[in-house]
């Protein structure tokens, strides 16, 4: 019985996805059939002229989420070897109920805290004209998927058995050297896992980074400059949904985006699962 | 004795009936330019008709249009005119009541304004927004590069200043340094900043967001109530809501209010033109 429940459950979570796949790809499929794939390597979005390149926003979507993970992975990594190797139980599980609450505050949240304190910050402190960019975004995105990189870290380093520890101490391993060769390397699949799922999380985030990023079609000029306004995905979908009409050139456009943020968003959570699984086999 | 009660309950479930059917929600969404008026307006219609409540939403002209089209709202509020794509989606549909008339100011930042601009002409704002002019100082400013605010394609504010400034409603605007949303968004934005330009409602003008003079021929002329209604503005334009015609009564009771001296009362109070 509760194997027929759970096959049930599993087949119907696999089917949602499908749909939901079939429903973006149906919907987006006027704009592919129209502009083959040209759009990915053009930057210019004018929606009434017809213009739907996908370029800015695409580059725009990896510099946020690539900001975002070089700030959170050797952060959360840090927080997770400090709360389960070195503190003790109650500090231990104070930290892991902050970053659990850390995890609960809604995106919109971040995102105003971002409009109030972070854009006047790097506004005055960088001398720019305005703090709305790929930095900013790349910021909050890091306190964002911090909470999943530390707890998943966590969990790995748990699992790291007390055989292994032992081990390595009787070896006369120093402290850093049993946390780089043995803990770490141990505990890797986890947090592989823990930086993929927060790379999803990265791309897909929509409200916190369309309230920072600026909103502005623009490929970074030069490709590494992120402090002038850009675009991603996800702050374009959320900025032009409501406005374009079902059925039309442009609603389909956007539905490539999604499309787009789709295929990446579960390409990137099966990675994390087929590394895992190899692993413990 | 079990009859009457039978007959209690049929009359109680009747009467609970009549009273969910009497209950109306309708729902109002579009412009943030519009939304003012229709919310304290909505607030005194409900005060009135105890059983109809609206609840108002902001998104931009495009999204109260786009409603109108896709059957996702009531009423559907504008700051621009429908244009002929839209036009020939609604196929008639819809009716379109003026309540108000408005001005769409070019704001500067207080730090600009004090710094010494006071007028610009259309050719200058069209510059800036052409990325022509990026420097306060060549306009008689203070010495600071000048951050142009644009907004969302989808805002009515946006198709007004880019038909009077640029010449067409959906111009590019190459100069510009970011992209704004709703009235709130963009008022901040150029509170925020002290070298900004962007595009307000008169209305939400304020301390920090200075309107300017736009010049015209020889004359500047401010963006004020007095010379929306002579129509001397360059700027200016009607804002309107929109009804299905198949819509619910109560949706064009509503609009009724708003054009009656009442609702004409909380328009002049928002800031903008009655139009009765």
């Amino acid at each position: 019985m509760l194997n027929l429940w759970m096959r049930t459950s599993a087949l119907i979570s696999l089917i949602v996805v499908v749909l939901m796949l079939g429903f973006l790809l149906q919907q987006s499929w006027p704009y592919w059939q129209h502009d083959g794939l040209s759009p990915l390597l053009s930057g210019d979005w004018y929606p009434y002229e017809h213009l739907f390149g996908l370029a800015a926003a695409i580059i725009g979507s990896f510099w946020a989420a690539l900001i975002a993970l070089a700030i959170a992975i050797p952060t959360g990594l840090a927080a997770a070897v400090m709360s389960t190797e070195i503190l003790s139980g109650p500090w231990r599980s104070l930290m892991r109920s902050g970053m659990e609450l850390l995890a609960g505050i809604p995106s919109v949240v971040y995102g105003l805290l971002g409009l109030w304190i972070l854009l006047p910050f790097l506004q005055s402190n960088l001398h720019l004209l305005t703090g709305h960019n790929l930095l900013a975004a790349g910021l909050l995105l890091s306190i964002m998927v911090l909470p999943t990189i530390m707890v998943m870290t966590q969990d790995a380093l748990c699992e790291v058995s007390i055989h292994q520890r032992d081990t390595a101490a009787s070896l006369g391993m120093g402290w850093s050297t049993r946390l780089w060769r043995v803990l770490l390397p141990q505990a890797w699949p986890g947090i592989r896992s823990g930086i993929l799922l927060a790379l999803g999380r990265a791309l897909g985030e929509t409200m916190a980074v369309m309230l920072v990023v600026g909103s502005m079609d623009r490929i970074p000029d030069p490709w590494y400059n992120l402090l002038a306004p850009a675009q991603t995905l996800t702050s374009r979908i959320g900025r032009e949904i409501g406005e374009s009409a079902f059925g039309s050139m442009h609603f389909s456009a956007l539905m490539a985006c999604g499309l787009l943020l789709a295929l990446i968003t579960i390409t990137i959570s099966m990675l994390a699962h087929i590394r895992t699984d190899k692993v413990k086999t | 004795m079990q009859r009457i009660s039978y007959l209690v309950l049929a009359a109680v479930c009747l009467s609970a009936q009549a009273h969910i059917a009497s209950a109306v929600t309708l729902h109002a969404t579009g412009s943030t330019t519009v939304l003012p008026v229709v919310s304290t307006a909505a607030a005194a219609y409900h005060r009135q008709h105890p059983d109809v409540s609206i609840t108002v939403s902001g998104g931009g002209s495009g999204v109260g249009i786009a409603s109108m089209i896709q059957h996702t709202a009531d009423i559907g509020m504008a700051s621009r005119e429908i244009d002929a794509e839209e036009a020939a989606k609604l196929n008639g549909k819809v009716d379109v009541f003026t309540i108000a008339k408005d001005a769409v100011a070019v704001v500067v930042s207080k730090a600009v304004y004090v710094g010494g601009v006071h007028q610009l002409s259309l050719r200058q704002i069209a510059d800036i927004y052409r990325g022509k002019i990026k420097n306060w100082k060549a306009l008689g400013g203070p010495d600071a590069r000048i951050f142009v605010i644009d907004k969302e394609a989808s805002r009515g504010t946006r198709h007004v200043f880019a038909e009077a400034v640029l010449g067409d409603a959906h111009a590019r605007a190459p100069g510009a340094s970011v992209i704004s949303g709703s009235n709130n968004e963009e008022q901040a934005l150029v509170a925020h900043s002290d070298q900004a330009i962007g595009m307000l409602s008169n209305a939400w003008l304020n301390d920090d967001v200075r309107g300017i003079a736009v010049g015209k021929g020889n004359k500047a002329i401010f963006p004020d109530i007095e010379h929306v209604r002579d129509s001397s503005y360059p700027i200016s334009r009607s804002l309107h809501i929109l009804l299905s015609k198949k819509g619910p009564p109560e949706a064009r009771d509503f609009a009724n209010f708003l054009l009656s001296p009442e609702g004409q009362a909380i328009v002049k109070k928002s800031g903008y033109l009655p139009v009765r």
